[in-house]
């Protein structure tokens, strides 16, 4: 298989800072297109392995690939949500203008901005919100921004750092069904990083789990189950009650 | 500890360029000037002065203004602080008051001191004290009512009196940012002493300030400013850290340790 | 709600009274000599003169003009020198303890210097008043600028976004809280010193007239003079607050 066909690569990566390994020896494969999530406890370097694709970080060995080619600073084809929603957005900028702040960075002029942004906030729901600021809206619907942010730079791959890891059940699944709507449009590549194991099942084409001290790939397993995927059918489907079972079984012999 | 020194070697690295180059620029341009000088030139005129004993009456003069004026603007405005902080009514009675009297310029206050007082101290700490006086009462007001609710409650349930209450609960809960007000107060003390005696009163290191320069002994004033800088920046140093000492061990919302 | 409220502007009126009537308490029982403290009613007829009939109203404008003119340069300077420290953390290595130490040097303590270098003249005010009142912008500035939220830092370098991008997006208007808050105190600053220019120079000013007030033993007109300065400081006050809350919309 020819490496420029990965969307994302890792290739031997390891991550220490001075005598503390924090991942040791990664090696993964994400196709253009893959939803792919990565469970692991809080510690098991996660948040870091997604750092690191995002260019944010820099591995101590081995390599980090997009596309065939070695990330070593970001770059505005990769998109970051944060689970910290409160703080990756700008406070003093209206959620119109959060939107506008990629179109301005990758150089859009002003005249093509205002029908993108629109179309954007109506994507997310946010249509009636433009003139709002981050913290005059509820969790989920900044979250929403953010998603909506990110999508201006019309990404080819996607980084989500536990986005809805902050926000209530009811909104927790309304975003999941919303995520996947969106990336499906597009063909979008997801890495998505979460400690929840059903909404990991629920969400991926497949799911990694990691190892913690020092974080390692512990599983890697593929989720065949049907789409579009539905809050109600796909959770009682048999495959995702079994596979829901193995995996709690594998994050608990992990961390016993 | 390598980063920390480091650090602080780059952050002596511009005063010294500074002191570098006016004693180079005065080497080059070696006419007598009546307004400023080279820095080793003010290291003599301070040092002589430190020996002569005229910078320590002067500072003496300063510390004793500006820390009797502390004393009266803390007592009356820590109390006037408690009255407000504590009494409702007095609290909006207060209000419009406060809002109008507070912005009066400390300076403003200068002739009236000296009409009513004439030159000397009195005048000096008397505008020293209506400066300080704001910050305390703000500052006590403003940490009686960030006193966690629960702690009134609880002293409630225990069946405190009213004066049990402030002494054992309010004033403790309160007394990290009553001794932060003390720390502003103690620079903003010093601050207006100085300019009072600046613009007026003929005592201490603000007439020495002026004095030297009236007598175009440029050395000498700026003796006077480096040795104010120090001043005030070694008051807020060792303030700094008797407070971290005092209430290291609180964190700030509260956990009081009173049994 | 609006019982409270109205109790609220009651009592306040309230407590104005009790502070007018605890004055000419004073006065007419001669507590303190009426030489050092006229009855409010003898204040505000000087006061009425001086604003009415405009014996103190140049001298008003005079020193206002002055706290303005050395607060805006002040400001401009302040915010321009500010974000350049601020946004270099090498730039904050070098200065930053030079800055911490000059802070707590009281600004007036530069007037002898300023009448050395520039004589004793308006000048001589306008040049304290600008530096004196730089300080307090100029540290809120670099602290602002210092104290960007981490992520906004990452936001920006996953956007690819250039050190000007960033310095105008997300570095300046991550400080204009700080930069006001210390806008509000470098005002305060400039009328001080305006005040203290005044009253060594002589120039024309409240100050000034204060001073002569009380040098000719006239204590109503002294006292016109200290609450006209309180009326400066207060409307100014006020009308920094009023812009804040409109520029600070979002924090709300």
């Amino acid at each position: 298989m020819a490496a420029a066909s990965n969307a994302i690569e890792l290739k031997g990566v390891s991550l220490s800072f001075g005598s503390n390994q924090i991942l040791t020896g990664i090696d993964m494969r994400v196709e253009p297109g893959e939803f792919i999530c990565v469970i692991g406890a809080s510690g098991s370097g996660k948040t870091t392995l997604l750092r690191m694709i995002a260019g944010l970080l820099t591995p101590t060995s081995g390599q980090v690939l997009l596309h065939g080619k070695p990330v070593r600073s970001p770059t505005r084809r990769v998109a970051v949500v944060f689970q910290d929603y409160g703080r990756a957005l700008l406070p003093w900028r209206r959620a119109y203008a959060n939107v506008s702040l990629p179109l301005e960075a990758g150089g859009m002029p002003a005249a093509q901005r205002p029908a993108r942004i629109r179309e954007l906030l109506a994507k997310v729901g946010l249509a009636n919100h433009e003139d709002k600021f981050p913290g005059q809206l509820s969790g989920g619907m900044q979250q929403r921004l953010q998603i909506a942010r990110a999508l201006a730079q019309e990404p080819d791959t996607l980084l989500m750092d536990e986005p809805f890891g902050a926000l209530d059940a009811m909104t927790r699944q309304t975003l999941q069904d919303e995520v996947l709507r969106l990336v499906s449009e597009r063909k979008t590549t997801v890495f998505f990083v979460t400690h929840d194991i059903e909404e990991a099942l629920y969400l991926g084409d497949r799911v990694v789990a990691l190892d913690s001290n020092p974080g390692r790939v512990a599983y890697d397993i593929k989720v065949p189950l049907p789409r579009p995927r539905d809050q109600l059918t796909t959770r009682e489907h048999p495959e995702f009650l079994r596979l829901r079972r193995e995996m709690f079984e594998i994050m608990n012999k992990i961390h016993a | 500890m390598t980063a920390a020194l480091a650090k602080s070697w780059r952050g002596w690295l511009f005063p010294v360029a500074v002191l570098a180059a006016a004693e180079l620029w005065f080497a080059f341009n070696p006419i007598l000037s009546d307004t400023l000088a080279p820095p080793s030139k003010i290291a003599r005129d301070g040092i002589a002065m430190l020996f002569d004993g005229s910078l320590l009456k002067a500072t003496g003069q300063t510390l004793v203004s500006a820390a009797a004026g502390l004393l009266i603007g803390m007592v009356s405005g820590t109390a006037a602080g408690f009255a407000i902080g504590l009494i409702r009514t007095a609290e909006r009675t207060a209000a419009w008051v406060v809002e109008l009297l507070r912005p009066i310029p400390s300076v403003a206050l200068i002739p009236l001191a000296l009409l009513t007082f004439g030159y000397g101290y009195r005048m000096e700490y008397s505008v020293v004290s209506w400066a300080t006086f704001w910050p305390f009462l703000i500052l006590t007001h403003n940490a009686l009512r960030q006193i966690d609710v629960r702690l009134i409650e609880v002293s409630r349930l225990m069946g405190f009196g009213p004066l049990k209450r402030i002494w054992k609960i309010m004033l403790p809960a309160a007394a990290p940012r009553l001794f932060t007000a003390l720390r502003l107060s103690v620079g903003l003390a010093l601050v207006v002493a100085v300019t009072v005696e600046i613009a007026a009163n003929p005592q201490g290191l603000g007439l020495g300030l002026m004095r030297s320069q009236e007598e175009l002994q440029p050395g000498r004033m700026l003796a006077y400013l480096i040795w104010l800088g120090v001043l005030g920046w070694a008051i807020n140093y060792f303030l700094l850290l008797f407070e971290t000492r005092l209430f290291a061990h609180r964190t700030p919302h509260g956990g009081s340790t009173t049994p | 709600m609006i019982r409270s409220r109205t109790l609220d502007i009651l009592l306040g009126i309230a407590g104005i009274l009790i502070l007018l009537g605890l004055w000419q308490l004073v006065t007419s029982y001669e507590l303190i000599s009426r030489a050092f403290l006229p009855g409010p009613a003898a204040t505000f007829r000087s006061l009425e003169r001086g604003i009415v009939e405009g014996a103190l109203l140049p001298q008003t404008w005079a020193t206002i003009e002055r706290m303005l003119q050395g607060w805006l340069l002040a400001s401009v300077v302040a915010i321009a020198i500010g974000s350049l420290i601020g946004v270099s953390s090498t730039a904050r290595a070098y200065l930053q303890p030079t800055l911490e130490f000059l802070r707590p040097l009281p600004a007036s303590a530069i007037i002898p210097v300023a009448i050395a270098v520039v004589g004793l003249s308006w000048k001589m005010v306008l040049f304290v008043v600008v530096f004196g009142s730089v300080w307090p912008t100029l540290l809120a500035t670099v602290h602002g600028f210092a104290h960007v939220e981490p992520r906004l830092v990452e936001v920006s370098r996953l956007l690819q976004m250039s050190r000007l991008a960033f310095i105008f997006k997300i570095g300046l208007p991550n400080a204009v809280p700080d930069i006001l808050a210390g806008m509000r105190l470098s005002l305060t600053v400039a009328l001080i010193l305006a005040v203290v220019g005044e009253l060594l120079t002589g120039e024309l000013g409240l100050g000034t007239a204060v001073l002569h007030a009380s040098r000719q033993y006239r204590a109503d007109d002294l006292y016109a003079g200290i609450i006209l300065l309180g009326v400066i400081g207060l409307v100014s006050n006020y009308g920094l607050a009023l812009a804040d809350k409109r520029i600070l919309a979002w924090k709300s």
